[in-house]
């Protein structure tokens, strides 16, 4: 159930009711199973709802491919393209702060992508992130407590990327830093060699540290809130910052100390790197520590508490982007309803309703979400690639 | 049916970047309504231009003698030494006029994952070009990039026991460009590098 003391923690509902950020119509051809699909969303709910392998997914995809130019799930780019088509194409038409912008990609079948803003080619990719966010929740989400350190990683990093988007050119920068040292202790370069991408690393990893420990100040508190609101259980939830093989004192050293300490960390974990040919320091090799009481969660939270912390995560989000940045993003739910607990998603229906962002939910039984549709709510139903309208289910007792 | 010639050097100007085989037409019905000189001209300094021009075998710029117009200039200053990637940064740097040092052109930059390492570039001919002492202060201009990076780094190690001055480009904010024109990453960093005034 909503826990209605939770919105004194949250940004006041008077901004909430400023629309910085719309989707007016959405246009998809040839994108997974979709050939041609056209929608006009709701601007409060949208929920597609079918069966499974029907494309609804792949709807919700579509729409989070073009607002991050990432696939949603793990994919090659030519498997967005419907199967004996050439390209795939998605195209929004977006409010943003009171503009109306086109903004359209195309993948062609040799793996590549353009963008488009307003018809025009986009040249970088700065070009093209002017604006829209959206944060995504899938099934996959709700593992990510159990999982492997990198999916927490990729959730932290999603939510860097909302907030700083100079973050997408700075990771990629990092990335390949750390590829390229790589390949040097795979091929036994010279010390002088590697030290000048130690060096390279070190600044670049101090920046990742840095944006990181940025986005957790903010997004912290508001994730431990939220998860006290979500309610039903006692202990705290806690999310931190997990250095791996340093102390956790130093990720909270200003960024030109940090560079210091990761240059130092690289160079003494030289002969064990050279030896596995891997780079076995820096914020690739970080996590993202999800507390429960004093316990991690990994391994002794229960598979409710585990989603209820993901879902604390994903509120603290949104509300983390509006209090920061003063809007809300769209928000995409996969068919998450279905995995959480009656009471859950209760919790969060409720908190689609009234958190004023543009929501577009997948399901397969519409009766789950009905509580995040307002009567303005569009439903649509999802069959074999094809999308039509249909309604709401029937009221429930 | 178009003439053979013709249709052979329409066929080779589409080769050059940039050039379709619509604009390649044009061209070559250009040259052939000029007159005869114009053609000749052309394929003479093509011609010269494959057989005399070579990397200068002191600062690698490119040459048609054995020493470059730049390290032949007796007005620049042998003081101080411009380190740049290629050719395109050297004419950069020379169209702004300010600079009257020497020049350095490495011919790439040091790129593990393309496997471009020390050996491949013109990096030994740098240090002994310092050996006569003549020069106080080099300027590393490579790009602001990760790779661009590394080699300055890389650079700046070897250089220092050599006793001169070593500096790096500044970066930031193109000037007269509109702050909200500049990318993202450019922004933050210059943002991160500002001065008091």
């Amino acid at each position: 159930m909503a826990a209605p003391d939770a919105d004194e923690h949250w940004a006041p509902p008077s901004a909430r009711s400023q629309p910085h950020l719309r989707l007016l119509a959405l246009a998809v051809r040839d994108f997974r199973n979709l050939e041609r699909v056209e929608v006009e969303p709701s601007p409060d709910a949208t929920v597609a709802a079918g069966q499974n392998g029907q494309g609804k997914t792949n709807l919700l995809e579509a729409l989070y491919y073009l607002a991050t130019l990432k696939p949603l799930r793990a994919a090659r780019l030519a498997e967005l393209i419907r199967f004996g088509a050439d390209q795939a194409r998605v195209e929004g038409r977006f409010l943003i702060r009171g503009a109306e912008r086109a903004i359209a990609v195309e993948v062609s079948s040799a793996g590549t992508r353009q963008a488009y803003v307003d018809g025009k080619r986009a040249e970088s990719l700065e070009d093209y992130f002017g604006g829209v966010s959206v944060v995504a929740f899938t099934p996959d989400d709700l593992a990510v407590v159990k999982g492997a350190p990198e999916g927490r990683r990729a959730l932290l990093d999603r939510a860097v990327f909302n907030r700083f988007p100079s973050f997408l050119k700075e990771s990629r920068d990092y990335s390949r830093a750390l590829k390229s040292r790589n390949r040097l202790l795979r091929d036994s370069a010279p010390d002088a060699y590697l030290s000048a991408y130690d060096e390279t690393l070190a600044r670049l990893g101090a920046r990742i540290w840095m944006r990181r420990r940025q986005l957790l100040c903010e997004l912290a508190p508001l994730a431990e809130k939220a998860f006290a609101a979500i309610g039903r259980i006692d202990s705290p939830a806690r999310y931190r910052y997990s250095l791996a093989r340093l102390h956790p004192e130093e990720h909270s050293l200003p960024e030109p100390q940090l560079c210091t300490r990761l240059g130092e960390a690289l160079r003494a974990r030289l002969p064990h790197d050279r030896d596995r040919a891997f780079t076995s320091v820096g914020p690739h090799a970080d996590d993202l520590a999800i507390e429960l009481g004093d316990q991690r969660a990994r391994a002794f939270a229960s598979q409710g508490q585990q989603r209820a912390l993901v879902l604390a995560w994903k509120i603290a989000e949104v509300e983390n982007l509006l209090s920061s940045l003063g809007y809300l993003p769209l928000l995409l739910l996969d068919d998450v309803s279905s995995e959480l607990d009656p009471d859950r998603n209760a919790f969060l229906m409720d908190y689609l309703a009234r958190c004023g962002a543009q929501c577009f939910l997948t399901t397969t039984e519409p009766a789950l979400v009905r509580r995040a549709a307002s009567p303005s709510a569009r439903w649509l139903s999802v069959r074999a690639g094809t999308v039509s309208p249909s309604h709401p289910p029937a009221s429930q007792p | 049916m178009i003439p053979a010639p013709l249709g052979r050097l329409v066929a080779q100007l589409a080769k050059l970047p940039g050039i379709g085989e619509k604009t390649a037409q044009r061209l070559a019905f250009h040259i052939l309504r000029s007159p005869r000189e114009y053609a000749q001209e052309l394929s003479q300094a093509l011609l010269e231009t494959v057989e005399r021009v070579r990397l200068c075998t002191r600062c690698f710029a490119l040459s048609d003698d054995e020493l470059c117009g730049f390290c032949r200039d007796q007005r620049r200053d042998d003081g101080v030494l411009c380190v740049v990637e290629g050719i395109a940064d050297l004419m950069a740097i020379e169209r702004t006029r300010e600079f009257r040092g020497r020049y350095h052109v490495l011919h790439g930059v040091l790129s593990p994952l393309d496997g471009v390492g020390p050996d491949q570039l013109r990096i030994k001919e740098l240090l002994s070009r310092l050996g006569d002492g003549k020069v106080e202060e080099v300027i590393l201009a490579t790009n602001p990039d990760v790779e661009g990076e590394a080699t300055a780094l890389y650079l700046t190690r070897l250089l220092k026991p050599f006793g001169l001055t070593v500096s790096r480009i500044a970066q930031g904010v193109p000037i007269g460009g509109d702050l909200e024109f500049a990318d993202q990453a450019t922004l933050a960093r210059a943002l991160s590098a500002r001065r008091e005034l």
